[in-house]
This record gives structure tokens, sequence and C-alpha cells, in this order.
């Protein structure tokens, strides 16, 4: 503790001393030009101070620079620590596909409206939304046993399921390859 | 029921003009149709087939996905009014063949006509009339009705109570994606209904209108057509004869909007606009939320 102490108040005396020196260096310059040439003349041996850009520092502000693009996930070899699911490499022969999301999850998601209102939504769906419909009843019915009453809708392409059965539609649908 | 024999118009025609009500095929005796009739069902070029031999002169850029094939069209040129198409071109189809979202296109139609909107109508409440400070006539005894001021909401010349009051903005913003999507969902309708064409660049050989339309009425494109072409300077052809002309409109692609392309009938993009527009345009598919305003640096924005 005591040596720690030393040494810093060394360190401390010697910083205070470079900064005496550095003060006293630097010139105060009363005439100007004046004053300089006559430094130049009289102690050639100090050199002029010259003022130069120079770019090479600001590779230290590029990388600071945010980017704007979600980067694509990096190849994963078995099981992934999260959990999550990489899509196939092909489409699976469906007459329905559904995109992932712009982070690379699986569009399903669950909503709670009026306090007591359950429901599953399932967003960017192409091809045929019907065929979607049917799979995802008769799959929820082998997982329930009931008929859960869903919603089609063909303007926005998504498929809104009573109830949250948003881990079971992720399982499945990851399980197909989507 | 009598059975109108089906006349030596084509059957693309006589499709149009058949009501479901007589039946199928049938023409109503007093249809007049005009000489210079034209059958769009004849004239469309059909799309290019697999089996081509002219160049792919652009494939896209950005990764397609892999359950969507690119969009195959024609590449024209404007050189001389009757050329054939010059090559084909790959458009991409996150841009070009977008689910028809007609709730999205009245929305951004919409919203660009009254976000801009101030509306100055103004009415004078009854503060504000001239006058009206002294009570008519006394209360009680004249015979006639009771009031307070001759400027009230009842009387002839009075304040208005519930009218327009002042300068009242109707600005509002619809968020970003929906207008990006707007965008999409416009060039894939006109890409859709063979209204969109593909030009290999915007060289014309005169600057007179007359060639353009000339150009315009032998491809039959359409009544109006919207060039548009990127960058900052046209040729000078091209500004001298769409200067004059009302129907027929040239603008850079920054300033390509939803009201401009559903007011024209048709629409001519240059190959580098098709990559302009498509860089812009698939970049919202994939950014992330903004971290700061867009205007403000990041490393790698389109």
């Amino acid at each position: 503790m005591a040596a720690s102490f030393t040494l810093r108040s060394a360190v401390l005396r010697r910083a205070l001393r470079g900064a005496c020196y550095l003060h006293n260096r630097s010139p105060a310059a009363p005439g100007g030009v004046a004053w300089l040439r006559f430094v130049s003349n009289s102690a050639p041996q100090q050199k002029e101070t010259v003022i130069s850009e120079s770019t090479e520092e600001y590779k230290f502000v590029e990388r600071l620079i945010p980017p704007s693009r979600v980067p694509d996930p990096p190849k994963h070899a078995g099981p992934t620590p999260s959990g999550w699911v990489p899509p196939a490499d092909s489409p699976p022969p469906l007459p329905y596909m559904i995109r992932r999301s712009r982070m690379h999850n699986i569009p399903v998601y669950t909503d709670l409206t009026h306090g007591n209102r359950k429901m599953t939504l399932v967003r960017k769906v192409e091809g045929d939304i019907w065929a979607l419909e049917k799979d995802v009843k008769q799959y929820l019915k082998e997982v329930t046993g009931k008929e859960l009453p869903t919603q089609v809708n063909e303007v926005t392409m998504t498929l809104k399921v009573k109830g949250h059965f948003d881990k079971e539609l992720k399982d499945w649908l990851a399980v197909k390859g989507f | 029921m009598l059975r109108f024999p089906v006349s030596v118009l084509s059957r693309g025609i006589a499709k149009r003009f058949c009501s479901a009500v007589i039946g199928e095929g049938t023409l109503p005796p007093n249809l007049l149709l005009p000489s210079n009739l034209v059958d769009p069902t004849k004239l469309k070029r059909p799309p290019p087939t697999a089996d081509c031999s002219l160049p792919l002169l652009r494939k896209c850029d950005a990764v397609v996905p892999a359950h969507l094939s690119p969009v195959q069209t024609w590449v024209e040129t404007l050189e001389r009014t009757d050329s054939e198409p010059r090559g084909l071109a790959q458009l991409h189809p996150d841009v070009f063949a977008v689910q028809p979202r007609l709730d999205i296109l009245h929305d951004v139609e919409t919203w660009q006509r009254n976000y801009k909107r101030i509306s100055h109508a103004n009415t004078k409440v009854v503060s504000e009339v001239r006058g009206g400070g002294r009570k008519p006539w006394k209360q009680k005894g004249s015979g006639r009705a009771r009031h307070g001021s001759i400027r009230s909401t009842l009387w002839r010349g009075g304040g208005v109570s519930h009218g327009p009051r002042g300068p009242t903005s109707y600005y509002y913003m619809l968020p970003m994606k929906v207008r990006v999507m707007g965008l999409k969902v416009v060039l894939s309708t006109k890409m859709a209904q063979d209204y969109l064409h593909i030009v290999d660049s915007l060289n014309v050989p005169t600057p007179d209108s007359q060639y353009l339309l000339d150009l315009i009425r032998h491809r039959h494109w359409g009544e109006s057509v919207l060039i548009v072409d990127v960058g900052d300077t046209f040729p000078e052809n091209i500004l001298q004869a769409t200067a004059n002309l009302k129907t027929v409109n040239i603008i850079p692609a920054i300033g390509l909007n939803v009201h401009s392309v559903l007011k024209h009938e048709a629409i001519v993009l240059t190959l580098e606009t098709v990559k302009f527009l498509e860089d812009k345009l698939l970049w919202h598919d994939q950014r992330y939320t903004p971290l700061h305003p867009f205007k403000l640096p990041y490393s790698d924005f389109p």
C-alpha cells in the first residue's frame, strides 16, 4: 500500500515536471512572424512545426458507424444454444410458403385483446393459404383434441387461430423446413 | 330467345361486350363500334419464353428467394419507332411481383393527397363578429323575443357556432414501410397489367414531340406515359420532346410516387432506374429499426 502510494506520487511528480517542461518549451510568440524568423536565424537546430492533415486515423471513426442491414446468421453445425433453427436450404414442396422475418425468425406471434382474448397470428404467408389453414387445424387437433376456430385474411395473407399456440406452431413449421 | 350470331370481330372484343344476362358470345343489336377500335389482346407482345434468342441484358443484383423466380421482360429502345426489343431483363420478384394490395395503394394515395393539405376555411364565432355588445331591447315589455346581442348564432349576420376554425392541417405520416410497400405494389400492378416498359436508354434521335407521340401510338403503350430515369441530367432531346406534351412526362427516379404512376397509364423505366429502385426498395426488407435518423451516416446505407 505504501509502495503503491510512493509509486503513484513519483509518477505524478514526473507528469507535473513533464507538463511544466512542455509549458516552458511552447513559444509565447510575442512578435509573431518576426519572432519565428528570429528563432530560425538564431537557433537552426529547432524544427518548424508544419500543419499536416492525415486521414489515416479516420478508420477509428469508421468502425464506430453502425451498419443498417441485418447480417445473415452464421452457419451452425448441430443445435444452436438458443434453440434457433435455420430454414431449410431448399423450400419444402408444399403449396404454401412462410418466409422468415427480417431477424430470421418464424413469423408466429401471440396476441391478447380485451384482457382475455388469446390469439395466435401466422404472418408472411405466400401461396395457398387455405391449404395451410387445413394443415394447421389438423395439427392442432392432434395436439389439443379440439377443433379450433381460425380466421384466414386473404388480403393480408395472415392466419389467426384462437388460443396461444405459438410454441407448437413454431416447432411444427421449423420441422417442416420453413 | 333470339340468338344473335357472333360478328366478324375478334373473340376478345366479343367477350368484353357481351352481357351475362343475354348469354355468352352474343352482341347487342344496336352496338356501334368505332372503326379504329384496337383490340389489346391481339397487340400485346407475349412475355418472353425461356428459349428466346435475345441476350439477357440485366440480371438481379440482390439474392432472389429460392421459392420465387425473377420476372422476365423485354428491353426496348426509343431510337426507332418500329424497332424490335433489344434484349431481356430480369427483375426482382420482391419489387415487381408483389401481392396486389389495393388497400395499401388506397392508403398511400390518400396520404399523398392529404398530408400537404392545409384548409384555410375560417368562420367567425359570436365573439369575433363586429358589434353585438349591447342588449338590443329590454328584457321584458317590448313583446319581442328576448335577446342579448345582435350577433348571436340565432341572428342573421351573427357568428357561426360550429364552423371551420382557422387554418387546419391534415398532416400525418404513414409508416415508412407502408409507403415503400405502396411503391412496390404499384410497380407490380403496372407490370402485371403490361403497362411497364423497360428501355435501355433515353436517347431519342430528334427533339420532336410528334416523334414520341408516334412511337407511343405505334407501340400501343397507352394514352399517357411516365418516363423515369436516374441521375440529375437527362438527354436534351427527350427533355425538349416532353416539355410541351401534357400526357408524356419525365421524372427522376427519386421523384417516383404512387400518385404519379397511377395518373399515367404506362411507365417507362431505364435499366439504371430498375437497379436504383431495386437497391432502395429491397433495403427496407432487411434493415434494422433506425438507431439514429437515416440522414446521419450508416456504414452500408444504399
